[in-house]
């Protein structure tokens, strides 16, 4: 099993979604059960890869190779799709990540009753998918799953949604539709111009097909496809990731060549890329400005879809920066790092302006989380260890935070389906309980020390400040995002929680103390939150050997 | 003792009142009733220890390996110095004197055991500060102390009032913690390294001017907590918490953190990054005087006034002597919590035991001749009013004469300028001494101005004890043996070298006092003292909103501006970012409908799309050979979608 571990990952949720949509019954009890049952198994795998995770171990693990497509396309070479899975540094922080929220989502979704057939077996699917973005090492795998996220997060936020519901996911999927677009141009350029050397290596026939290769062989097919001694008949290409980041396997004079003199427009067809591929993922992130599908698509989705939402999704586009943009161009990304870093403190200060203007809860919070991925971008930016791992604490960080403050609005619009901040008053008095938690999450997100919100912001920040390609002032002036958190969130806390109690709608009995499955909810995060936030190691360790290791080769 | 003697206090003196806090805030009403002892033997024991420890003059320091990032690693270290010595003793001092009083103060309080957890969680996030040894360690607890003040002064949360002060204190101190990370991380950057020990020794590969800039983004740190001109505005709201918390956090402790940290940097501090320093503590200094002339609420002028003594502290590290102002610091410390705890005593003393309409139990115009009812309190608040004042004898004239002599000193090499700092601390200490005569006169003397259904009783014994022990503190044998020579074991135990000591300073400070006290003396005998009556008659709100000390930094300064930027930007996403967005979507819709139209109109009747689709079937066909996983692909993705529509058909 342990040499398939990582397709379990990915085929219980898929298996549970079968399973759902299988299942003789109509009852909705049945169904989110089932969900809970794939979803706790996958915490008990997953729990197991964290167990047999190396942590000095820089590379990939648990690697899972099988060639899925091979296409010979004439003068073209070969298409060579493979079905590859690892964990590495990066990318398992944030599947662990994403199994907690998941997690959190399943039990959050319990009380929905309507259409819950579709509901759970959509739910499973897109953690299939979230899951599977993150495990897959080959572009083309990536893709498959980054695209199929889409479908059942529209249908969730179409179907299962609040009154603007359809025009939210109409513009949820569209943004995200055309930056899958860009990343599509770039994903077919990039394979036109690299090759896989262990494939090519057994075309050219210097090798057997069952044999594995030398280490000390790779260098000379690269040599040779310098030379241009390889018919380009026996050129394999490939959509690995690990064979994209490595320069000596582009092929001269292709496209994408790292030695490219195309210009398209006047600007080097390498750049263009870069570009094309960072929008793709910074409408994901999302990137001021083009953020807007995202405080519409969470005041709309239904609360465990918001959670979701901001608990992963946003993540992937932070982990496609990294894996992707960075991986693939890194030059281009040093290159461009100051407007890089700009629009990161552009989304900081400006995301957290908008979250102090808003009157909807829900809204604030997601402004919010605009606010707080900057920190991500302008970690990343930098360019240094202490950013990319920042990044990456940042987005495990933000993801607890986030799950729980859409968790603590959905307890208040599941009692009166109300969310606007003015509406409430003292909240305190009758709900003490979800005051203090709302508490905990508000100073947390805020970036108080013992919380992990501050290592986050504390790390990405350091890195800007370390990177010698900004200069100073970004940083300096995105710490006005820690001064404008604490504004928005006390402010809010102030108006909502505090003074003597009232609430617009008279109807008061409703507002009762968190429940016993609510509490059971939050309690978690609340301690996972305080643990890594206290023990940054926990996740620095993890991230740490890969990140030192990848940044060598890209530097 | 060797440095690693020196983990057990470290993690006591930490861990003691964290547990406490824990155990109180987690046991609820239940421990009410033993709350406040609890809190007070957990002090206690942490005094002990700080004593037990105290080794002045030696450097202890211990270190943890908190992470490792890249190649950088980030050490947390915790330092016993003699900074750490004297602060710890005073802290520990101050909060068990405090919370002995307030097992009384806040006798009936339903919230006492939240109020009591709520001291602790202080207590620990101070003495963290205290005890850090590194830039990054003071903050993380810098924040800690940030929190808990948050939650004392909001502790009457159904309030309004103390709920948006507390809010304000929080936010404004943001901004200086802001700047303090800036600072933090641009050592990080430069140095590789934010310890104290680290920084002194590399500290010449920075350059001069950025020195300066790091410098005053700490000095921001500062700015914000010990309430400086221009973030000074919290700290007069901040005395809507519970009294004694104003003497423990917005007196003697946490308000003197930022001049903790100016002397724990001290040595990084630029002659140009001093000098900005030293403008700002004038400014905040003349500006607390000032203001404190002018309010009516008794805790409001003590406020002002702590504000004026930072400011006076402030110019001290500016002048380059931050053993002078960590004297006044621990000078300070005593008189003023004694002069809080004294006002709390006297609120106390005059609160009715059923709500009054429109009388306020603070407000220093419907007091007056409380000596008599009050005569324990009396001579406290007398006693620590005169150690502020600045009079012979006591401990304020001592430390105040320290900094008025360095300042002259500084004048003396600085050039004929520079004298303009020690004749604005001259003329700062004369307004003080007026308005603590002013205050005392107010209170204690004349005749009763409170209503008929007040009368004022003297506090119990948990309560005066702790005010007692405060003003005999305040006397001046604690600190130097000769009442007019500042240079006594104090200090000398923290290193101030015998560079100079001017015979004149204390008589023209005393001049200065005297002629002060003198001046509101004749107030005293005015047909309307200080305008008490006169500005009872008309409504305050109205005098207060014409004040430009005390707006400038209200919400007018710093809220409005933030509260424009807030709604132009909300305006800008909703008119410009998203009406783009929407244009597009309906541009392409536009689009779309023209291409349909095109498409019926021409394509369709074309018989060429016919001949294409077929050369085109073909093609793709021909493709399908090749791959027929391919093809499995797309029955695959068909299937799906099915599936999904079955789905959400149902």
């Amino acid at each position: 099993m342990i040499d398939h571990i990582l397709t379990f990952l990915i085929a219980i949720p898929l298996l549970g979604a079968a399973a759902i949509a299988a299942w003789p019954t109509g009852r909705h009890e049945h169904f989110r059960l089932i969900a809970l049952i794939a979803l706790l198994l996958e915490a008990i795998v997953a729990a197991c890869v964290y167990f047999s995770f190396d942590y000095l171990d820089a590379g990939h693990q648990l690697s899972e190779v099988k060639d899925w497509i091979t296409l010979p396309i004439g003068s073209l070479g070969v298409v060579s799709i493979d079905y590859a899975l690892a964990v590495d540094g990066i990318s398992f922080p944030l599947v662990l990540l994403a199994v907690v929220v998941l997690f959190a989502g399943v039990i959050s979704s319990w009380n929905i009753n309507h259409k819950a057939r579709g509901y759970f077996a959509l739910y499973l699917l897109l953690s299939g998918s979230v899951i599977g973005c993150f495990l897959a090492q080959d572009f083309f795998l990536f893709y498959l799953f980054f695209e199929f996220m889409l479908l059942p997060m529209y249908f969730l936020i179409g179907l299962w949604g609040g009154p603007r519901r359809e025009y939210a996911a109409i513009k949820f999927f569209i943004y995200t539709f055309l930056g899958s677009l860009l990343i599509l141009i770039v994903m077919i350029g990039l394979y036109l111009s690299a090759i896989d050397p262990v494939e090519t290596a057994r075309a050219v026939g210097i090798i057997g097909i069952e044999d594995a290769i030398h280490p000390d062989m790779i260098p000379q097919i690269q040599q040779w496809l310098f030379d241009g001694k390889i018919a380009p008949e026996q050129l394999i290409h490939t959509f690995r990731f690990s064979y994209l980041a490595d320069p000596g396997n582009y092929i001269p004079g292709s496209i994408l060549a790292t030695t490219s003199e195309i210009f398209i427009g006047g600007i080097p067809v390498r750049l263009l890329a870069f570009w094309f591929l960072f929008i793709g993922f910074a409408v994901k992130l999302p990137v001021v400005p083009v953020h807007t599908w995202l405080p519409d698509a969470h005041v709309e989705a239904p609360t465990p879809i918001s959670v979701v939402l901001a608990g992963i999704l946003l993540k992937i586009g932070g982990y496609g920066f990294i894996r992707i943009v960075d991986g693939f161009f890194p030059f281009e990304a040093q290159y461009s790092a100051v407007p890089l870093a700009v629009l990161g403190m552009i989304s900081i200060v400006y995301g957290g302006f908008n979250a102090l203007g808003q009157s909807d809860l829900k809204k604030m919070i997601a402004y919010s989380s605009v606010s707080h991925m900057g920190f991500v971008l302008l970690g990343i930016a930098a360019f240094t260890a202490e950013g990319f791992n920042g990044a990456i604490y940042q987005m495990v960080s933000h993801g607890i935070l986030s799950a729980m403050l859409f968790l603590l609005t959905g307890v208040i619009y599941d009692r009166t389906h109300d969310r606007r901040i003015d509406h409430y008053r003292g909240l305190i008095g009758v709900m003490p309980h979800f005051t203090v938690i709302t508490g905990i999450a508000f100073f947390a997100s805020l970036g108080l020390p013992g919380f992990s919100g501050f290592v986050g912001e504390l790390f990405t920040l350091m890195g800007a400040f370390q990177s010698d390609a900004l200069p100073v002032w970004i940083p300096a002036l995105s710490t006005l995002g820690i001064v404008l958190a604490a504004g928005y969130f006390l402010w809010t806390y102030q108006r909502m929680f505090f003074g003597s109690f009232w609430y617009k709608n008279g109807n008061t009995h409703v507002l009762t103390d968190l429940t016993r499955r609510e509490t059971v909810l939050l309690i978690p995060l609340v301690i996972l939150t305080i643990l890594i936030g206290i023990l940054p190691g926990l996740l620095f360790d993890m991230s740490g050997p890969t990140v030192s290791a990848w940044l060598e080769t890209l530097k | 003792m060797p440095d690693s003697a020196f983990h057990l206090p470290a993690y006591l003196l930490l861990g003691l009142p964290f547990s406490c806090f824990l155990l109180l805030w987690l046991g609820g009403k239940s421990l009410n009733k033993f709350a406040g002892w609890l809190g007070a033997i957990f002090t206690a024991v942490g005094l002990v220890v700080s004593l037990l420890y105290a080794e002045p003059d030696l450097l202890h320091t211990i270190r943890f390996t908190w992470l490792t990032i890249g190649e950088t690693q980030i050490e947390l270290s915790f330092r016993f110095d003699t900074l750490t010595c004297v602060m710890l003793a005073v802290v520990h001092f101050v909060a068990l004197l405090v919370q002995v009083y307030s097992t009384a103060y806040m006798h009936h309080d339903r919230g006492v055991g939240r109020y009591f957890a709520f001291i602790q969680l202080f207590l620990f996030s101070m003495i963290g500060i205290v005890l850090s040894g590194s830039l990054l360690v003071m903050y993380i607890f810098w924040e800690l102390v940030g929190l808990s003040s948050y939650l004392l002064i909001g502790f009457w949360y159904t309030k309004k009032r103390p709920v948006w002060a507390a809010q304000k204190a929080f936010v404004l101190n943001r901004i200086g913690d802001a700047a303090f990370l800036t600072g933090i991380l641009m050592l990080f950057y430069y140095i590789g390294s934010t310890d104290f020990e680290v920084l002194s020794l590399k500290l010449d590969t920075i350059s001069p001017g950025m020195l300066t800039v790091i410098g005053l983004c700490l000095f921001g740190g500062c700015v914000g907590k010990s309430a400086q001109f221009p973030l000074s505005g919290w700290l007069p709201d901040a005395m809507e918490g519970p009294t004694p918390v104003s003497a423990l956090i917005h007196a003697a402790t946490m308000v003197a953190a930022g001049i903790f940290l100016m002397a724990r940097i001290s040595f990084l501090l630029t002659i140009d990054a001093k000098l900005i320093v030293a403008v700002i503590g004038t400014i905040t200094m003349l500006i607390g005087a000032i203001k404190a002339m002018q309010v009516w609420d008794i805790k409001r002028v003590l406020a002002y006034s702590t504000m004026s003594q930072l400011g006076l502290m402030v110019v001290a590290i500016g002048l380059g002597s931050w053993q002078t102002a960590l004297f006044h610091l621990v000078t300070h410390a005593f008189f003023k919590a004694g002069l809080f705890l004294s006002a709390g005593s006297v609120i106390h003393a005059v609160t009715p035991g059923n709500e009054l309409h429109g009388y306020d139990p603070q407000d220093m115009r419907t007091m007056g001749g409380l000596r008599k009812a009050l005569p324990i309190t009396f001579i406290c608040f007398l006693v620590c009013a005169a150690a502020l004042a600045g009079l012979p004898f006591f401990s304020g004239f001592l430390s105040k004469d320290a900094i008025i002599t360095e300042g002259f000193l500084w004048a003396a090499s600085y050039g004929a300028i520079g004298y303009i700092f020690p004749a604005l601390i001259l003329f700062s200490a004369g307004l003080t001494a007026y308005y603590m005569t002013r205050q005392i006169w107010l209170v204690f003397f004349g005749e009763n101005r409170f209503p008929a259904a007040v009368h004022p009783h003297e506090s119990p014994v948990a309560m005066w004890l702790p005010m007692a022990l405060l003003a005999v503190l305040s006397l001046f044998f604690w600190f130097s043996w000769n009442p007019l020579n500042a240079m006594g074991w104090f200090l000398h135990l923290v290193g101030q070298g015998e560079h100079g000591h001017l015979g004149w300073v204390p008589f023209v400070a005393s001049a200065v006092t005297f002629v002060s006290i003198f001046l509101a003396y004749r107030q005293t005998q005015a047909a309307d003292p200080f305008g008490a009556n006169a500005a009872m008659a008309q409504s305050e709100s109205k005098t207060e909103r014409l004040i430009w000390l005390r707006d400038y930094s209200d919400e007018h300064y710093f809220i409005i501006p933030f509260a424009y930027i807030t709604r132009y930007l909300k305006l800008f996403e909703k008119h410009v970012v998203d009406a783009l967005v929407n244009a597009v979507a309906r541009g392409s819709l536009v689009f779309g409908h023209l291409i349909a139209w095109f498409d019926r109109m021409f394509v369709d009747g074309l018989v060429n799309l016919t001949v294409f689709s077929v050369r085109y079937a073909g093609q793709a066909a021909r493709g399908l050979q090749s791959g027929r996983i391919q093809s499995y692909y797309i029955v695959m993705a068909m299937g799906v979608f099915l599936l999904i529509l079955w789905l959400v058909a149902v």
